[in-house]
């Protein structure tokens, strides 16, 4: 759902707002909850999980590659350091 | 808390989707109220804070939104200042000794730039899945993926922590000041940042702090940069770097290693989680990250036009050290321009290590599922706390032993982080090209053109790295 004045306005927010005077009551569980959102409550989040995604065939590839890359620049960095550090030209 | 997490665990999962109905509405919400937590409290009690500015801005139109910009403003500013540290600091300030005022000025610019579209990215993460970045790799990609990519920030975050705290040393060592006592003084800033057990109270004390950042403003001019120049080399990029070509591809690899680098994205997007931000912040969140990168891109471009008058005078700063950039320009710029170059030395370091261990101990607590958020008291999130004060206190007893390599550590650790970057920003772009994940803010053509050639560029530059080292005559080096 994209954001909009009317989400904004069906968030509660404003409604937490006006009922509200100077400072919310936070002891109240419904002001809370018309504060967050519905996937922002911790207990919420830690039973929802957006699941699993498969890889393609090209994607594990370019993955794999990368990881290879980050593997071997490694080395040249450790190569460089030893050569920094023996002053070698 | 243990009944909360009891009680999660015993329901079954069902699939996460990106939602802005309020909590209060949902089909759940009578059992969400039995299982709020202290997070969910202090969390709401800020999301009020916006709603009331949101709501006085309607009517007073320009203060009320600068009143929600100001609530909003953080992780943006946060992650750019906080990347303004210690080893980046360091690598401007070889800029602009080794090659004086030009082409690094536009490039740093470039980097930022390259910075701020990556950055941009983990706030729609963060605002729209309210979850950190090791999290939804793990939870998307599974732990094969997910251990890989946190092997990467666990190595950059140590190493770039222990860089900070030789900046605290060297910083406050300008003014005398014992090694000891520096890294102490820098290990108890960090604590007294996370003592009140507050987001919001973390998030303005080192905002407070990473203002001075800007020391290196005033730094500047007391080098009286020749603006003439500094106005040619920002529109034509001359003079051109003359000299190693090796050295100068480590300079440009490091002064990009000093705006792109994992750990921000993993930090920027737990802070936008834990600072509550939601779909409808999105456009101030891209606010608070130009902010935080123009803020950063002038601090770092200060630095160089500081340390220019080395190059004009012909000082060989080839193995400088922070303090010794301090040192050597008092005579050009003065006791108080090189005191304040050695304060922002340390701030740049004290930042940072607020940032850096504040990121590694999110990725723990998003990986391993437990509480993970500034706002939960010690007792709810110890394991969070105790990698993130752990972490401080192993980089900087590390600072303190005698002829520890730190040389080695200092240069190393901005080209590590350049490496280490494409694999991250391959995880990232396809988090925000996931239609599942981001819904409606799921990236345009355009944002995925600049993330590629920003990913295309850094691969590229690596390689040109690994080459040059394997055959050093192919630049004449």
């Amino acid at each position: 759902m994209k954001p909009t004045e009317a989400n904004f306005e069906a968030s509660g927010e404003l409604a937490a707002m006006a009922a509200g005077a100077s400072r919310p009551d936070l002891r109240d569980p419904q002001v809370v909850l018309s504060l967050l959102e519905a996937d922002q409550v911790v207990a919420a989040k830690r039973r929802t999980r957006f699941g699993r995604r498969d890889f393609s065939f090209g994607m594990r590839a370019l993955l794999w590659g990368l990881r290879i890359y980050v593997v071997v620049m490694l080395v040249m960095v450790l190569v460089s350091v030893v050569r920094a550090l023996h002053g070698a030209p | 808390m243990d009944d909360v997490k009891s009680a999660a665990k015993s329901m079954p999962y069902r699939p996460a989707r990106p939602t802005t109905e309020a909590a209060a509405e949902s089909a759940e919400s009578g059992e969400m109220a039995r299982l709020l937590t202290h997070e969910d409290l202090d969390r709401a009690a800020d999301r009020w804070q916006v709603a009331r500015a949101r709501g006085a801005g309607r009517r007073a139109k320009m203060g009320g939104r600068l009143r929600v910009l100001w609530l909003l403003v953080g992780p943006g500013v946060l992650v750019f200042l906080g990347e303004n540290d210690a080893p980046s600091m360091l690598s401007y300030s070889a800029d602009g000794a080794r090659y004086g005022v030009g082409f690094f000025l536009p490039f740093v610019v470039l980097t930022f730039l390259m910075g701020f579209i990556v950055q941009e990215m983990t706030v729609r993460l963060g605002a729209v899945t309210h979850r950190g970045h090791a999290e939804l790799i793990f939870d998307r990609f599974g732990r094969f993926w997910g251990f890989f990519a946190m092997a990467d920030l666990i190595l950059g975050n140590f190493l770039t922590l222990v860089t900070e705290f030789i900046g605290v040393r060297a910083g406050l060592g300008f003014f005398g000041i014992r090694p000891v006592v520096a890294v102490g003084s820098g290990l108890l800033i960090v604590m007294a940042a996370i003592a009140t057990g507050r987001y919001w109270t973390w998030e303005r004390i080192t905002l407070g702090l990473a203002i001075f950042n800007g020391l290196f403003i005033p730094a500047a001019l007391l080098a009286h940069p020749a603006w003439h120049e500094v106005g040619r080399a920002m529109v034509t990029w001359n003079p051109l770097p003359a000299g190693n070509r090796y050295e100068i591809l480590v300079l440009m690899l490091a002064t990009i290693g000093a705006t792109v680098t994992p750990w921000m994205l993993f930090f920027q997007q737990s802070a936008v989680v834990d600072k509550g931000m939601q779909p409808r912040d999105v456009a101030a969140g891209r606010f608070d990250t130009v902010l935080g990168a123009c803020l950063a891109a002038v601090f770092a471009m200060a630095t160089i036009l500081a340390t220019a008058p080395l190059f004009h005078h012909g000082i060989d700063a080839t193995r400088f050290q922070a303090a010794e950039f301090a040192q050597a320009l008092e005579p050009w710029i003065g006791h108080a321009g090189a005191a304040m170059f050695a304060l922002g030395i340390f701030e740049a370091g004290i930042v940072a290590a607020i940032a850096i261990s504040t990121s590694s101990a999110y990725a723990f607590g998003e990986v391993f599922q437990t509480g993970h958020s500034l706002n939960r008291p010690l007792r709810e999130a110890w394991g969070f706390y105790f990698i993130l004060l752990g972490s401080a206190c192993t980089a900087a007893a590390l600072v303190l032993i005698p002829r520890a390599p730190l040389e080695f550590i200092v240069l190393t650790v901005n080209v590590i982080a350049v490496l280490a970057m494409p694999p991250a920003l391959v995880f990232l772009l396809l988090l925000v090209n996931d239609h599942e994940v981001m819904g409606d803010q799921v990236n345009g053509r355009w944002a995925n053109v600049a993330g590629v050639a920003v990913t295309v560029l850094l691969v590229c530059a690596g390689m040109g790295f690994g080459l040059a080292t394997v055959f050093p005559k192919m630049l004449g080096g």
